[in-house]
């Protein structure tokens, strides 16, 4: 216990932690770089461990065991295991139709993606010209790749297989009983529960999230623009070129444009996220706050005012905010009319005049939401804890700063984390208001309000800049990732202080 | 309607810390066992792993004949009460109890009845289309009791039942669950904290502390008898009074003397026969334990001999039927903190003392418990481990309390004079020497017998009761120590070999005749290799080594044999070891070998030299994993 | 004075609730304001374009609702996005369920990793995965097709575990182990224990997974490109506005409001309904760490 701290104003306290930082950063890269060596052994044991495995199989395997290692589940079939044996059986022999029949040929390809796209012909009956394709580039990497996981799970099940049969093996040997047919169907409503759970999930998540990923990272490894669209065209390996292209070192006059757009669009959407998170979730605690205060009547009224706001899909009311705050729309058309302006407020047309347009918007279609939030945590801060406060003599402005917000802050933080990152990949609220809009001839296909996720929309959609949409995307993910890890770092400093459990 | 035996049982998490160590304990049928120590004492853990909540890390737990512990829970027909009820709260109280029954597919008219039933011995026949949250806490509790009975299961556990109820509930809840034990005839396993539940209605009680077990018995061998300090100041309200003093003899006294203050008293040292001498040489701290309920306040004319310290009134408690009188035996402390000279009485006088009072404590020295003050093991114990006593070595023959035996050629040694560690096993009826009895008592399943040899005082612990006046006694010296000066003369043989040994598949072709036809055929063996001997292991060893080991780390791990030395005998095949001497001692021989750096000691019928070869008794040893240090066999 | 210092409190209190009562007016103004407006211009009869000074219609009808119905897609598109949210929201909940339990209850090797995966998934954007998908699904013949959509909508369910675990973690754990010692399996505990007694957090997970679809652009507007027929009222909405600023067509601006009061209000019912729930879930769930 540091008592010379806990004396601190929380100026100085915050004044000796910064210091406290620098003074231990060498020493915690130190460690980080220190820790590497031990991190690669302890993997290449995980890795060793495997050969291991297999090694003692092949050694200690009695013939039904190494018989496994070319027919899969040979040894538990052999031992009466049937279903398992069987499942692993059928999985073999469904890989190999599979690589046989379809994998193989893409996987060739994979190299050079393809030899030809398209070969033009005159039909000698008709003279009508026709178009022969062959190879696709974007079916090829799509294939390869999907061949590549389905490899990657049959080395899986292999190894697993080879661990069951030598398993199963020394159960016999140590004359322990082995799990039955039966036994292994109601393991899967017991203690493999988790894979009967998990495995349809799992299977949507690897197709339609992980193998999608996969590809547009190779993808951004590649050419495919508007001039290399398959079937017609084919597309090719071309390294680094796009992250050069993005970051601004490309030979091309574009890569200037795209690295400023990506800076400016990267910078927006940060300043974006920080204060369309921040605003909702203040505003929001204010409302709330207002609501829950003692002496308030029909507070189920205002919740439900508010509560209704979100029912309404949000489309509806973004787009329907984008017809109203138009240069021609109704709320300019009545200020007109009152007098009030001469000329119509450029809501959306203006770029620092959008920019604050969306946030604003963004808290009124966000405030229920965080108001609900609120009003949830505010009602379970104990109240004994606001009782001792007012006999220590706080009054309300300082019971807030005391209790209620530090209080909400540290059960909140999962949640702001959360918003923050949502925020960053928020497509709705600028899409469906301004579209990112006004747009800017010193920016490439992206306007003032633009995020990243809405310029990757324009840059695919309508550009078809599929490789160097790829990289942004990457970047993106970069960008995400680490202010979400620094904001998950933070937040689990603030949990360990368990000052409100 | 089944018995409970844990053995050597083990909670180790992956962590490396031990939650429950060795645990050791047989529960009859029909018993009401129950777990109490502080949180974190390991009583929730035992629980858990007898009802299959919890992995078992080594040992054996055997419900009835069947070893379970690799049987899901909903196998082994316990049935178990929780802290918080676990009712289920979607559930009316008729369904919560027809849960069970209703998974087991019993006919439906049968579950109604049992419901019934059992609502009926409990109370709750009014509820049961209720649901949970609109009952009370009892009510509740009695539904989870109602839920646990319905199965008529062999074990009842109970994790802390009453802990969730007020003071007035929890007594009258803790009466109901005696009589529902009394009433269901099925063994009960019972945790708590609170050491008065126990004491109720334990009809053995296990205390815990840090994983171990401190002591098993009675409540009233418990208060009578603590094994150590810590269970002397668990049971009891208010605790013990601890205080830290010597103890010195005198002739046939012993004074007892309190640090930090002048108080001392003196009690006959028939009181202390069991004690070890060194205790009672005046400079040997222990902790003088005396119950609030044997110190009384001298009033007039009650002062009884020697046995008064004063005492300086620091405050009281007023608790109606009695006072509770704090004061310190030092004049210059407070009863306030636990200091080692508080001291806290228990009065029931009418006489109202006022603060900074000195008054008279009269100490029942009859209940006095002395503690040794490092290993807070009792001084006292009820069954003593060993009798010390004076003795002499003349001519190959041992003198002590005025009797004379001859010692065997292994004990043999020249003439001296110095003490006798005699194990109270070690006085075997049957003997040259005739000792008078004074009693026997059963403690704990075995028979210590009270003997005066010559107006000397000895123990003997013997597997049967002797009638009569007096007993023909002699010695097992393969047990005996003399010291002189501090140096053992002679030394006993040691109880235990050991052997480092690893645990190894082998794998042999055997050449099998099937239909006149030579068949080759492998074989696997599991077995041990102890100094490079293999021996096979049976079945059961095999099964206990995998269960506590896994298939894998089985092979891995460093383990010991442990073996007496009449579990090895001399064979052909086997260890290797060479004899360095042979020890007579009359009707036994053993031979003291080396293997390898070890020494060990064979029982054995004929004197031996030269090199021979010892066999384990594999069904007799006890295998022990060397890193963790669990027993496994 | 005692006395007078208490008065003043009072007073101030008083003038204080006066204010918020104010501001609380204010607010639900501003937030009831706009989807009056959205109503009453719905109701307009006159066809002007959306560039009008005035608020209230000179000429009240249901004439706009009149051509939804009839002259415009908007039913087909209606019943699409119904159809999809339907199955959506079965197969997401039932996925969400499953997952969120194995992931609080269950203890395996993977689970921990598992979490970290997805949460790293999670930050990866959506649309970034839309090309590929997008190329999966034309291969198998699912572009322009309802069923992709449903696909792509739950294939990454597990991925929203985060809250509907957070609920589960809060369900006591002897109730699981009273159970497994009634004889439950690990199975029948999920169906007959958690399942039930997990009806807030079920409704929650319904009431989102019903409602997203309708509200989701970028997903459906690149799958369904190009086929109006296949459109989810979200797209073919927006698709209205595009022409109209294109074309000026101005006569879509109080069909728009009349489709966004169409499409409103069954989703506003539901909420209010089950407002309850979806505040615990949102209350309950999202905040726990």
């Amino acid at each position: 216990m540091n008592l010379t701290y806990l004396k601190m104003s929380p100026l100085e306290k915050f004044w000796f932690n910064f210091k406290a930082f620098f003074k231990r950063l060498p020493s915690s890269f130190a460690a980080f770089f220190k820790a590497i060596p031990k991190k690669l052994y302890k993997l290449w044991l995980a890795f060793a461990g495997i050969f291991l495995n297999i090694g003692r199989a092949a050694r200690d395997g009695d013939w039904k065991t190494r018989t496994s290692f070319g027919v899969m589940g040979f040894g538990l079939i052999c031992r009466k295991q049937y279903l398992r044996g069987i499942l692993y059986l059928l999985f073999e022999v469904l890989f190999v139709l599979y690589m046989v029949f379809f994998g193989w040929k893409y996987l060739v390809k994979m190299g050079s993606l393809g030899e030809v796209a398209c070969v033009e012909g005159k039909d000698p009956l008709t003279g009508i010209t026709t178009y022969t394709y062959y190879d696709n580039s974007l079916l090829i990497l799509l294939y390869s790749l999907l061949t590549i996981f389905i490899m990657a799970a049959f080395v899986y099940m292999w190894y697993q297989n080879v661990k069951g049969n030598l398993l199963s093996q020394q159960f016999v040997e140590a004359h322990l009983t082995l799990p039955t047919t039966k036994d292994d169907v109601h393991s899967y409503a017991n203690e493999n529960y988790h894979k009967s759970l998990l495995s349809i999930p799992m299977f949507g998540l690897v197709v339609f999230t992980i193998l999608p990923i996969f590809f547009m990272i190779f993808i951004a490894f590649t050419n495919y623009d508007k001039a290399h669209m398959p079937p017609a065209e084919l597309f090719q390996w071309s390294g680094f070129d796009n992250f050069v292209t993005v970051l601004g070192g490309g030979v091309s006059s574009n890569s200037k444009i795209f690295a400023y757009t990506f800076g400016e669009v990267l910078l927006w959407t940060i300043v974006w996220a920080f204060f369309a998170t921040f605003t909702n979730y203040i505003l929001g605690m204010v409302v709330a706050i207002l609501i829950n205060k003692k002496g308030i009547r029909f507070k189920k009224l205002w919740r439900t005012v508010l509560v209704i706001t979100i029912a309404v899909p949000q489309f509806v009311s973004l787009m329907f905010m984008s017809q109203l705050l138009a240069d021609q729309g109704l709320i300019n058309k009545l200020l007109e009319k009152w007098g009030w302006i001469n000329q119509a407020i450029p809501f959306l047309t203006d770029g620092t005049f959008a920019r604050a347009t969306v946030i604003i918007v963004n808290v009124w279609i966000g405030i229920p939401y965080s108001m609900l939030i609120c009003t949830g945590i505010l009602m379970n801060i104990p109240a004994d804890l606001y009782e001792s406060a007012r006999i220590d003599g706080a009054g309300p402005v300082k019971a807030y700063m005391k209790i209620t917000l530090p209080y909400m802050l540290h059960v909140t933080t999962p949640y702001l984390i959360t918003q923050f990152i949502g925020n960053l990949n928020n497509f709705n609220v600028i899409f469906l208001l301004t579209g990112g809009a006004p747009s800017s001839l010193d920016m490439q296909n992206a306007g003032k309000t633009d995020l990243l996720i809405t310029w990757l929309y324009k840059l695919t959609v309508s550009e078809s800049q599929y490789g160097i949409a790829s990289v942004i995307g990457i970047f993106t993910f970069a960008v995400v990732a680490v202010l979400s890890l620094i904001l998950y770092n933070r937040s689990k400093s603030v949990k360990n202080e368990e000052e409100f459990m | 309607m089944a018995e409970v035996s844990l053995k050597h049982i083990y909670k180790v998490y992956p962590n490396g810390t031990k939650a429950v160590n060795d645990f050791n304990m047989y529960i009859e049928d029909k018993e009401f066992i129950v777990f109490v120590g502080p949180s974190g004492c390991g009583k929730s853990t035992t629980l858990r792993m007898i009802a299959g909540l919890e992995d078992i890390s080594a040992g054996e737990l055997k419900i009835g004949d069947l070893v379970v512990n690799d049987m899901e829970p909903k196998d082994r027909d316990i049935a178990m009460v929780f802290q918080n009820y676990a009712l289920y709260p979607h559930m009316t109280v008729y369904d919560n109890i027809a849960f069970g029954l209703r998974l087991r597919k019993l006919p439906k008219d049968e579950i109604h009845d049992k419901v019934v039933e059992a609502a009926n011995i409990l109370g709750i026949t009014e509820y049961l289309d209720k649901k949970p949250k609109e009952m009370s806490g009892g009510q509740r509790q009695r539904v989870a009791l109602g839920r646990a009975i319905v199965r008529e299961p062999k074990v009842m556990l109970l994790d802390e039942p009453l802990s969730n109820l007020d003071a007035k509930l929890r007594t009258q809840m803790r009466s109901e669950i005696s009589k529902l034990h009394s009433k269901l005839g099925t063994t009960f396993i019972y945790v708590t904290h609170d050491q008065v539940e126990a004491m109720t209605m334990g009809t053995r009680i296990v205390v815990m502390k840090d994983g171990f077990v401190q002591q098993i018995d009675t409540p009233k061998n418990l208060y009578n008898f603590p094994a150590n300090k810590f269970v002397a100041g668990f049971i009891g309200t208010p605790q013990m009074n601890f205080f830290e003093g010597t103890l010195l003899k005198t002739d046939d006294k012993v004074i007892i003397a309190f640090d930090n203050s002048t108080a001392q008293i003196t009690v006959p040292y028939s009181k202390l026969y069991k004690a070890k001498p060194e205790y009672l040489d005046g400079k040997t701290k222990v902790y003088i334990g005396l119950r609030p309920e044997d110190v009384s306040l001298a009033d007039g004319g009650n002062k009884n001999g020697g046995s008064v310290v004063k005492v300086k009134i620091s405050h009281k408690e007023e608790l109606g039927s009695e006072t509770l009188i704090y004061g310190d035996i030092n004049m210059d402390g407070d009863g306030y903190d636990g200091s080692p000279t508080r001291i806290i009485i228990k009065d029931n006088g009418n006489r109202e003392w006022q603060t900074g009072d000195v008054v008279e404590a009269v100490l029942n020295l009859e209940r006095v418990h002395l503690f040794d003050a490092e290993t807070e093991a009792s001084v006292l114990p009820r069954v003593p481990e060993y009798n010390y006593l004076n003795c002499e070595v003349k001519g190959g023959r041992l003198i002590f309390c005025g009797a004379e035996v001859a010692l065997p050629k292994a004990a043999e040694c020249g003439d001296l004079k110095g003490e006798l560690l005699l194990p109270t096993d070690a006085v075997i009826i049957g003997g040259s020497l005739k000792a008078e009895i004074v009693s026997c008592e059963k403690i704990n399943g075995v028979y210590l017998l009270a003997l005066t040899l010559n107006g000397n005082r000895l123990y003997a612990v013997v597997p049967e009761c002797v009638d009569g006046n007096s007993v023909n006694i002699g010695l097992d010296f393969k047990k005996i120590t003399v010291k002189t000066d501090g140096e053992s003369k002679i030394t006993p043989l040691p109880e235990l070999n050991e052997f480092a040994c690893k645990f190894v598949k082998n794998k042999a072709v055997e050449e099998i005749e099937i239909n006149g036809k030579v068949k080759k055929q492998k074989t696997v063996r599991f077995g041990f290799v102890v100094e490079g001997t293999f021996f096979e292991a049976n079945e059961e060893n095999v099964q206990k080594i995998f269960a506590a080991l896994g298939l894998k780390k089985a092979f891995s791990a460093g383990l010991k044999i442990e073996c007496g030395a009449s579990d090895l005998t001399v064979a052909d095949e086997g260890i290797a070891a060479s004899v360095l001497e042979t020890l007579d001692y009359g009707t036994e021989k053993f031979l003291k070998c080396a293997v390898g750096e070890n020494i060990v000691y064979v029982k054995c019928d004929a004197e031996k030299r030269g090199d021979i070869r010892l066999l384990p008794d594999f069904g007799r040893v006890g295998v022990v994993e060397t890193e963790r240090e669990i027993k496994i066999i | 004075m005692e006395k007078k210092k208490f008065r003043s409190k009072k007073g101030a209190e008083r003038v204080s609730l006066v204010l918020i009562y104010a501001i609380l007016i204010i607010i639900s103004l501003i937030w009831l304001i706009p989807f009056l407006m959205l109503i009453i211009l719905s109701f307009r009869g006159e066809q002007v374009g959306m560039s009008v000074d005035y608020l209230f219609p000179k000429q009240w009808s249901f004439n706009n609702y009149v051509r939804l119905f009839t002259e415009t897609k908007f039913l087909t598109w209606y019943g699409n996005t119904l159809l999809v949210s339907v199955i959506v929201t079965v197969v997401q909940t039932v996925i969400v369920l499953m997952t969120s339990y194995a992931l609080s209850r269950l203890r395996f090797k993977l689970r921990k990793p598992l979490m970290n995966l997805m949460l790293i998934l999670g930050m990866f954007p959506g649309f970034l995965s839309m090309t590929a998908v997008y190329f999966v699904l034309k291969e198998i013949g699912l572009t322009q097709n309802l069923l992709g959509l449903i696909l792509v909508y739950s294939a990454s369910s597990a991925m929203q575990y985060y809250i509907c675990k957070g609920f589960f973690d809060t369900i006591p754990k002897s109730l699981d182990e009273a159970a497994r010692i009634d004889g439950a399996s690990r199975h029948t505990v999920f169906l007959k224990i958690i399942l039930p007694l997990a009806k807030p957090i079920i409704i929650y997970t319904i009431l989102t997974a019903f409602i997203a679809p309708w509200g989701e652009y970028m997903f459906s507007s690149f799958i369904m490109l190009g086929n109006d027929d296949k459109f989810t009222v979200a797209v073919g909405m927006k698709s209205w506005l595009d022409n109209a600023t294109l074309m000026g067509q101005e006569g879509y601006f109080p069909i728009f409001c009349a489709a966004a009061v169409v499409v409103s209000i069954p989703i506003t019912a539901l909420f209010i309904w089950l407002q309850r729930y979806y505040v615990e879930g949102v209350t309950g769930g999202s905040v726990k760490g």
